[in-house]
């Protein structure tokens, strides 16, 4: 079944349109990619997905439930890495992670499990303000897998990683639906089956890999 | 003349034959003088002022409730124009204070609740002007209503117990002769008018607002390609 | 959903950071002793009328230092854009709330807990058990009063200004009962069990409010 199905999704700030009628269908287990320039729009699409942000126009149905009226329900369902890592930086790694785990009311036990699987435990107690970028970044992913989601929306989670940035990522994903937006085309080839392309807001539409040529 | 042009002429003319039973037909007072008469105008605004925020709270709770345009329209058009009677009220609380006690201003229940009225209400336009358009700015000032039309009672309450802790001059208030209570009725009654009418221009021109900002029709991609459809 | 645990989990946070950082106690710390300098300077404070004026000021060194503590629970929230990522998860919002008025409400109870024995040994006036329970009945609903609309304002401009605008109308009844208790308490007239029974009533009141108004306040 579709997992994610979004009609005419469409968001205004203020007086400036962010998103216009951008559709979007995605079935279960697939990995699709959101291209575009800065400023797009991808970030705000990622994040109505995410339910993060409510669209101002627009339908959108996750895992067959009404993505609004739902979120709460589908909080379990879906994880989210924003564009900003969104971590307390006076809390070493681990506490960031077992405060998450305390919100989502997740065994504690996930946090060793998920730094091994993004390979931070050796740096489990530094305070993440004293984390590189990039340990940030995997921080921040694993925070989004505490809870085991199936669905995963990635707003450019390549960003500061290093070369094994495409290798990590391939393991958070696999077996998971993954809406993921990129600049980085070759990553986007490599990782997802399907690109859907936005420019100044609108869809300008979506191909298989093999017919996104840059 | 439209409908709008009407009403706004009839209230003005009410307003008039109000201010005609005012200075004509109501009788001096004996004890305060000439001066009296604000009170007719100063209480009917603070009725008036009350009411415009009730219509704020009750077009605050139904759109949290329902998210409703039309709701969140009255509640800023009854914020406007109870800010307006609000300062009316206090102006003229302070005109007529000058000459009764000596001064503009006293620490009473109900003049300090009048203030913080104002201040409330005067916060809640500000923050409809500096939040971001729309719906948040439409829950956020929802929410300010509400605390600030429960705030109002609280205070004056707190004030007038306040009041009871400290020893200090009792203000007696006698009955009101029969015109005197009529006149007041009367200027209630065109004042209630007055606002109603202020309303309903407001949420017209809200109204007007609103679709200046509302979303144009999304106009159709040419050609986008389904997903999922063959390449 | 255990939403205890959620807001000890929120609380011990916000705690957690503010201990590893010292940045908001000192400061505030700092700022009251000021304000009585100045409050002695500013009301020519003497033996004799010490009694009159000392809970003027401590109420009003209160609610500024009230202003910043609750102010900054969100600033650094929205530096760290992490408000949204607990607001993603399926924590409640007013647990999360409560749990944030519970870690603000500690951290200026750190503050008066500099104030209350200042205020005693610069102006002389009496330190007792009375004075310290109204103090502490007010914080309660300030704080929640206070972080409720700081998280109003979060997300707004002007926020420095807006919140004392919104905050101060809605902090009048907790001064004027507050201040009549603490007067009692250092010897003045006033009913000083009246003044209590209204900050019970007015935490009671105030705090159903802000438990309704958390979710459509902190949920998108």
């Amino acid at each position: 079944m579709s997992i994610i199905v979004g009609n005419g999704l469409a968001h205004r700030f203020g007086n400036e349109l962010a998103l216009e009628g951008v559709d979007l269908v995605v079935d279960a287990g697939e990995h699709i990619a959101v291209l575009g320039d800065n400023g797009a729009g991808k970030t705000t699409l990622l994040r109505i997905l995410a339910t993060a942000l409510r669209p101002t126009a627009g339908r959108l149905q996750i895992a067959g439930l009404d993505a609004f009226r739902e979120r709460r329900r589908l909080r379990h369902y879906l994880g989210y890495v924003a564009h900003a890592p969104g971590l307390y930086p006076a809390l070493s790694a681990a506490e960031n992670l077992q405060f998450f785990c305390d919100l989502q009311d997740v065994s504690r036990s996930r946090v060793e499990q998920v730094l091994d699987e993004v390979g931070l435990t050796s740096v489990a107690y530094r305070r993440s303000d004293q984390l590189s970028r990039g340990m940030q970044q995997r921080l921040a992913i694993a925070r989004a897998i505490l809870h085991e989601p199936r669905l995963l929306i990635l707003d450019e989670p390549d960003a500061s990683l290093g070369s094994d940035a495409a290798d990590l990522l391939m393991r958070v994903m696999k077996d998971k639906t993954v809406v993921l937006a990129t600049h980085d085309h070759a990553l986007a080839n490599r990782l997802c089956q399907r690109t859907l392309v936005l420019r100044r807001g609108r869809s300008v539409g979506t191909a298989t890999r093999l017919r996104v040529v840059r | 003349m439209n409908r709008y042009e009407g009403a706004a002429a009839v209230a003005v003319a009410l307003m008039l034959l109000a201010a005609g039973a005012i200075f004509l037909y109501a009788p001096t007072d004996a004890l305060q003088g000439p001066v009296q008469r604000i009170f007719y105008l100063h209480v009917s605004s603070a009725v008036a002022a009350y009411g415009c925020f009730a219509v704020v709270l009750v077009g605050g709770i139904i759109y949290l409730r329902n998210e409703s345009p039309a709701a969140d329209r009255f509640a800023r058009a009854g914020a406007l124009v109870g800010v307006v009677f609000t300062s009316v009220t206090l102006v003229m609380g302070m005109l007529w204070a000058k000459p009764i006690w000596g001064v503009y201003w006293t620490w009473d229940a109900r003049l300090t609740s009048t203030l913080v009225l104002w201040i409330i209400y005067a916060g809640y336009l500000l923050v409809r002007r500096l939040a971001e358009p729309g719906r948040q700015a439409a829950r956020i000032a929802a929410i300010v209503g509400i605390f600030g039309f429960v705030d109002v009672p609280v205070v004056h309450f707190s004030v007038t117990w306040w009041r009871t802790q400290h020893p200090g001059p009792i203000v007696v208030n006698d009955a009101l002769p029969a015109e005197m209570l009529a006149t007041f009725l009367f200027t209630l009654g065109c004042t209630l008018v007055l606002a109603a009418t202020l309303i309903a221009i407001r949420y017209r021109i809200e109204t007007l607002i609103d679709a200046r900002q509302a979303i144009a029709e999304p106009t159709k991609l040419v050609a986008a390609p389904q997903p999922g459809a063959a390449p | 959903m255990n939403p205890l645990r959620v807001v000890l989990a929120v609380a011990r946070k916000d705690l957690r950071s503010e201990w590893r950082t010292r940045e908001l106690v000192p400061a505030l710390a700092q700022f009251i002793i000021l304000a009585l300098l100045i409050g002695n300077f500013g009301f020519q404070i003497d033996s004799r009328n010490a009694s009159t004026i000392a809970p003027g000021i401590l109420w009003l060194a209160l609610v500024f230092a009230g202003l910043v503590a609750f102010g900054r629970t969100f600033a650094a929230e929205r530096e760290q854009a992490s408000l949204e990522a607990m607001l993603m998860t399926p924590a409640s919002p007013v647990a999360i709330f409560a749990g944030k008025a519970l870690a603000a409400g500690a951290l200026l109870v750190m503050c008066e807990a500099v104030l209350l024995p200042a205020l005693s040994i610069l102006f002389g006036t009496p330190f007792s058990g009375d004075v310290v329970a109204a103090v502490l009945l007010a914080t309660v609903g300030m704080a929640a009063l206070g972080v409720l609309f700081a998280a109003i304002v979060a997300r707004v401009r002007a926020r420095e200004l807006l919140l004392p605008l919104l905050t101060l109308p809605l902090w009048i009844p907790f001064v004027i009962a507050g201040g009549v208790a603490v007067q009692s308490a250092m010897g003045l007239p006033g009913n000083y069990q009246q003044a209590i029974g209204l900050l019970l009533d007015f935490d009671i009141l105030f705090i159903v409010l802000t438990s309704l108004a958390a979710r459509f306040v902190l949920d998108e």
